[in-house]
C-alpha cells in the first residue's frame, strides 16, 4: 500500500538535547512539499560530526533528528521535483547544490549558501516536517537521517547508479568524499608527491585513499592512538608515526624523515594545534596544508604568519570541493567500477537501534565507520 | 686607475644601533673573495622593509649597511665566478638563487637557503666586508645597497640589459618584482576577475600592475590614506575604499560592492590585522588572498579558522614567486620593450646624503618610491 501523500510513523533516533543519549522513538514524518522529497533511509554512517552536535561543539536546535551520511531509496516527491523520482536510490546531501548561488556558479566552488551551517534545523519555508510526542523535531544538516524515513530539500538530494550497495555507499555521503577529495579536488596531490595526514579516523583514511589513486608515492599517517597504523597502511599509508614518541615538534620529526619535501598535509581531525602542526609540516615555500576536520565553533587559531609569509599555501576544504549533487553520482561510479575500495573504512555494520553502541565505539576509538542499518 | 684587488673607501649610510638615523660614513669595502661581487651602486630604492630594520620588526644586528633595492655595475669579481663580469649591468638579489639547494631544484620554490632575513649579516665565511671606524659592519638581506660599493655572493646577483636606467631598474631588486609576481605567479589572477589590493606602496601599485596585466575586469584598491589613491587608479585600480570611511569591517564594505564576488586579495602592509581582513574580504568558498607584507618578526596572528575552512586559499609569497637569477632580467627585459610602466611608482629621487630625508618622505605617506643616486 503506497504510502505516498499520507504521513509516515517510523522509528528515529530522537536527541532530546544536548549531551543526552539518543531515544528511539516513534516519528510522524510529514508528505514532502513542493521541490522536497521523502527518503526510505537504508543505511547511515556515524559521523564525529554528528558527535559534535551531540556535545554542543556544533550548533543545532534541540529536538533534532542528528546522522548525514546516509543513503536511501526515494519514497515519495513534492511538487516540482524533477530530478528523482520514487524507487530511485539517492544519496541526501549534507552540502547542497542550489546550483545558483555565487559558490555553486564558481567552477571552483562548492559551499552552497543553502547550507544549514547554523544549525537552523528546518526547510525553506521554515518549518520541520518530522513531529514526535506532538512537538516538532528539527532537522540536521539539510539530510537527517537517524530515521527510517526522512524530507530534504530537492537541491540536497542526488539520484546514483540503480545498482550501488546503500550500506557501502553512504560513505559517500560525507566521510569517504571528504576526504577523497581533499586529495584529489582541493589539495590536487600531484604523483610522486610526499603526503602527510594528520588524524586517521574515517575522513583521514579517505584522505589516504585520495593520495594513492592521485599517485603520491609516499604518505605518511599520523595519529597519537596506534591501534589507527594497521588500517591506515593497508588503504595506502607507506608509514606512521604517534607525536607521542618524539619530543621534538612534529613538523621537525616530519621534515628529518622525509628530507623536508613534504608537499601536502592534511588536517583530519578539527582540532587548532594539530591545524598549525599540519601547516608547519609542509614544505616552507611550495607546501599546501588542507583543512579537513572541522574546527571547534567560536574558537580562535593562534600561529605565527611567517609559517604562511614563506610561499606555503593553506586552504580549506568542505566536503572535498565537491559540487555535492553533481560529483556525488560519479564518486559512486567510479566505487563500482572499483577505482577504489574503502572496505576497510566500515568496520561495523549495527541494526538501527544499536545507535548508542556505534557511539561508543566512535569515543573509544574502536570504529571507523559503523554503518547501521535499517 | 682600477680598483680591482683593492680596498675600497667610499660612503655609506651606516645605522649604528636600533632606531638611529643614518650615519653617512666613510666604509672601506674589502675586495670580493672567491664567489663574491663587488659592485658599485648606481642607485638604490628606499623600501618599506629597511624602515623595518631601522625599527626593529625586522631582526639585524648592528652596526649594518641596509638598503636591499638597487642597481650597479660590477666593479670586480673574486675567483670562480662566472656568471658575472666587471661593466655588467647588475641588480642584487634580495632572495638569492644558489641553484642547488632543494628548493632552487624545485619549479616553484623560491626561497632559497641562502636568503638571509633572519639578520646574519655576513658572506658565506661568516664576515662581512665592510669595516667603519675600524669595527666591522653587517650586511642586511644578502645585498646592503645604500653605499657607493657592496658586495654580494655570485648567487645573490643577476645581470640585466646593459641600457636599463638605472633609477627605474632598481625596482626590480624589491617593490616591482614582489608585487607584480604575487599577482602573476602566486595568485594567477584570472582574466575577468575581481582583486583587491590591501595597501598601495610601492609593492601594492606593483600587485595592481600585474592585477591588470593578468585581465582582472576589477581591481580595488584600499588604503587608511587617501592620497595614494590618486596613483593606484593612475597604475590601473578601477576603485578605491578607505577603512576609516566606513564603520562595518571593510571585508564587508568590499563584499557589498561587488556582490560578493572577490576572487583574490592581497595583504601589502606586512600588518597583522590587515592580513585577517584581507583573507575575510575574498570569497569565502572559492577566494584566494596573497600575503605579500612581511609580517613583524616573532609576531603571532590569531583568527577564526572557519575563515579558511570553508574554502579559502591562503597563500604566502616571497619575491613575487620568481626565480631571480632565471626571471630578473626577463622582467626588465618586458620593461625595456614597454610592457609596463614604472613612472608611476618613482616619486622622488635624491642625491644618496639626503637619505634621511627620504625615509621621511616614506614615513610621511608623502613617496611611493624614492630612489637615491650615487654622484661617483
Amino acid at each position: 500500500m503506497s504510502t505516498a501523500g499520507k504521513v509516515i510513523k517510523c522509528k528515529a533516533a530522537v536527541l532530546w538535547g544536548p549531551k543526552q543519549p539518543f531515544s528511539i522513538e516513534e516519528v510522524e514524518v510529514a508528505t514532502p512539499k513542493a521541490y522536497e522529497v521523502r527518503i526510505k533511509i537504508i543505511a547511515t554512517g556515524i559521523c564525529r560530526t554528528d558527535d559534535h552536535a551531540i556535545k554542543g561543539i556544533l550548533l543545532a536546535n534541540f529536538p533534532v533528528i542528528l546522522g548525514h551520511e546516509g543513503a536511501g531509496i526515494v519514497e515519495s516527491i513534492g511538487e516540482g521535483v524533477t530530478t528523482v523520482k520514487p524507487g530511485d536510490k539517492v544519496i541526501p546531501l549534507c552540502l547542497p547544490q542550489c546550483g545558483k548561488c555565487s559558490s555553486c556558479i564558481n567552477p571552483n566552488g562548492n559551499f552552497c549558501v543553502k547550507a544549514d551551517i547554523t544549525g537552523r534545523g528546518v526547510l525553506s519555508d521554515g518549518t520541520s516536517r518530522f513531529t514526535c510526542k506532538g512537538k516538532p523535531v528539527y532537522h540536521f544538516s539539510s539530510t537527517s537521517t537517524f530515521t527510517e524515513y526522512t524530507v530534504v530539500e530537492e537541491i540536497a538530494v542526488t539520484k546514483i547508479d540503480a545498482s550501488a550497495p546503500l550500506e557501502k555507499v553512504c560513505l559517500i555521503g560525507c566521510g569517504f568524499s571528504t576526504g577523497y577529495g581533499a586529495a584529489m579536488k582541493t589539495a590536487k596531490v600531484t604523483p610522486g608527491s610526499t603526503c602527510v595526514v594528520f588524524g586517521l579516523g574515517g575522513v583521514g583514511l579517505s584522505v589516504i585513499i585520495g593520495c594513492k589513486v592521485a599517485g603520491a608515492t609516499r604518505i605518511i599517517g599520523v595519529d597519537l592512538n596506534k591501534d589507527k597504523f594497521e588500517k591506515a597502511k593497508a588503504v595506502g599509508a607507506t608509514e606512521c608515526i604517534s607525536p607521542k614518541d618524539y619530543t621534538k615538534p612534529i613538523s621537525e620529526v616530519l621534515k628529518e624523515m622525509t628530507g623536508d619535501s613534504v608537499g601536502y598535509t592534511f588536517e583530519a581531525v578539527g582540532r587548532l594545534e594539530t591545524m598549525t602542526d599540519a601547516l608547519a609540516s609542509c614544505h616552507m615555500s611550495y607546501g599546501t596544508s588542507v583543512i579537513v576536520g572541522l574546527p571547534p565553533s567560536a574558537t580562535m587559531c593562534t600561529y605565527d604568519p611567517m609559517l604562511l609569509f614563506t610561499g606555503r599555501t593553506w586552504k580549506g576544504s568542505t566536503f572535498g570541493g565537491w559540487k555535492s549533487k553533481d560529483d556525488l553520482p560519479k564518486i559512486v561510479t567510479d566505487f563500482l567500477a572499483k577505482k577504489f575500495d574503502f572496505d576497510e573504512l566500515i568496520t561495523h555494520v549495527l541494526p538501527f537501534n544499536e545507535i548508542e553502541e556505534g557511539f561508543n565505539l566512535l569515543y573509544k576509538g574502536e570504529s571507523i565507520r559503523a554503518v547501521l542499518v535499517m | 686607475m682600477s680598483s680591482a684587488g683593492k680596498v675600497i673607501k667610499c660612503k655609506a649610510a651606516v645605522l649604528w644601533g636600533l632606531k638611529q638615523p643614518f650615519s653617512i660614513e666613510e666604509v672601506e669595502v674589502a675586495p670580493p673573495k672567491a664567489c663574491e661581487v663587488r659592485i658599485k651602486i648606481l642607485a638604490t630604492g628606499i623600501c618599506r622593509t629597511d624602515e623595518h630594520a631601522i625599527s626593529g620588526a625586522m631582526t639585524t644586528k648592528f652596526p649594518v649597511i641596509v638598503g636591499h633595492e638597487a642597481t650597479g655595475v660590477v666593479e670586480s669579481i673574486g675567483e670562480g665566478v662566472t656568471s658575472v663580469k666587471p661593466g655588467d649591468k647588475v641588480i642584487p638579489l634580495c632572495v638569492p638563487q644558489c641553484g642547488i639547494c632543494s628548493n632552487c631544484l624545485k619549479p616553484d620554490s623560491n626561497y632559497c637557503d641562502m636568503l638571509d632575513i633572519v639578520g646574519k649579516g655576513v658572506l658565506s665565511d661568516g664576515t662581512s666586508r665592510f669595516t667603519c671606524k675600524g669595527k666591522p659592519v653587517y650586511h642586511y638581506m644578502n645585498t646592503s645597497t645604500f653605499t657607493e660599493y657592496t658586495v654580494v655572493r655570485d648567487v645573490a646577483v643577476a645581470k640585466i640589459d646593459a641600457a636599463a636606467p638605472p633609477e627605474k631598474a632598481c625596482l626590480f631588486g624589491c617593490a616591482f618584482t614582489t608585487g607584480y609576481g604575487a599577482a602573476i605567479n602566486t595568485a594567477k589572477v584570472t582574466p575577468g576577475s575581481t582583486c583587491a589590493v590591501f595597501g598601495l606602496g610601492g609593492v601594492g601599485l606593483s600587485v595592481i600592475i600585474g592585477c591588470k596585466i593578468a585581465g582582472a575586469s576589477r581591481i580595488i584598491g584600499v588604503d587608511i590614506n587617501p592620497r595614494k589613491f590618486e596613483k593606484a587608479k593612475a597604475v590601473g585600480a578601477t576603485e578605491c575604499v578607505n577603512p576609516k570611511d566606513h564603520t562595518k569591517p571593510i571585508s564587508e564594505v568590499l563584499k557589498e560592492m561587488t556582490g560578493d564576488s572577490v576572487r583574490y586579495t592581497f595583504e601589502v602592509t606586512g600588518n597583522l590585522d590587515t592580513m585577517i581582513d584581507a583573507l575575510a574580504s575574498c570569497h569565502k568558498n572559492c577566494g584566494m588572498s596573497v600575503v605579500v607584507g612581511d609580517p613583524p618578526a616573532s609576531s603571532v596572528l590569531t583568527f577564526d579558522p572557519m575563515l579558511v575552512f570553508d574554502g579559502r586559499t591562503w597563500k604566502g609569497c616571497i619575491f613575487g614567486g620568481w626565480k631571480p637569477v632565471n626571471d630578473l632580467p626577463k622582467l626588465v627585459s618586458d620593461f625595456m620593450a614597454k610592457k609596463f610602466n614604472l613612472d608611476e611608482l618613482v616619486t622622488h629621487i635624491l642625491p644618496f646624503d639626503k637619505i634621511e630625508e627620504g625615509f621621511n618622505l616614506l614615513k610621511k605617506g608623502e613617496s611611493i618610491r624614492t630612489v637615491l643616486t650615487f654622484q661617483h
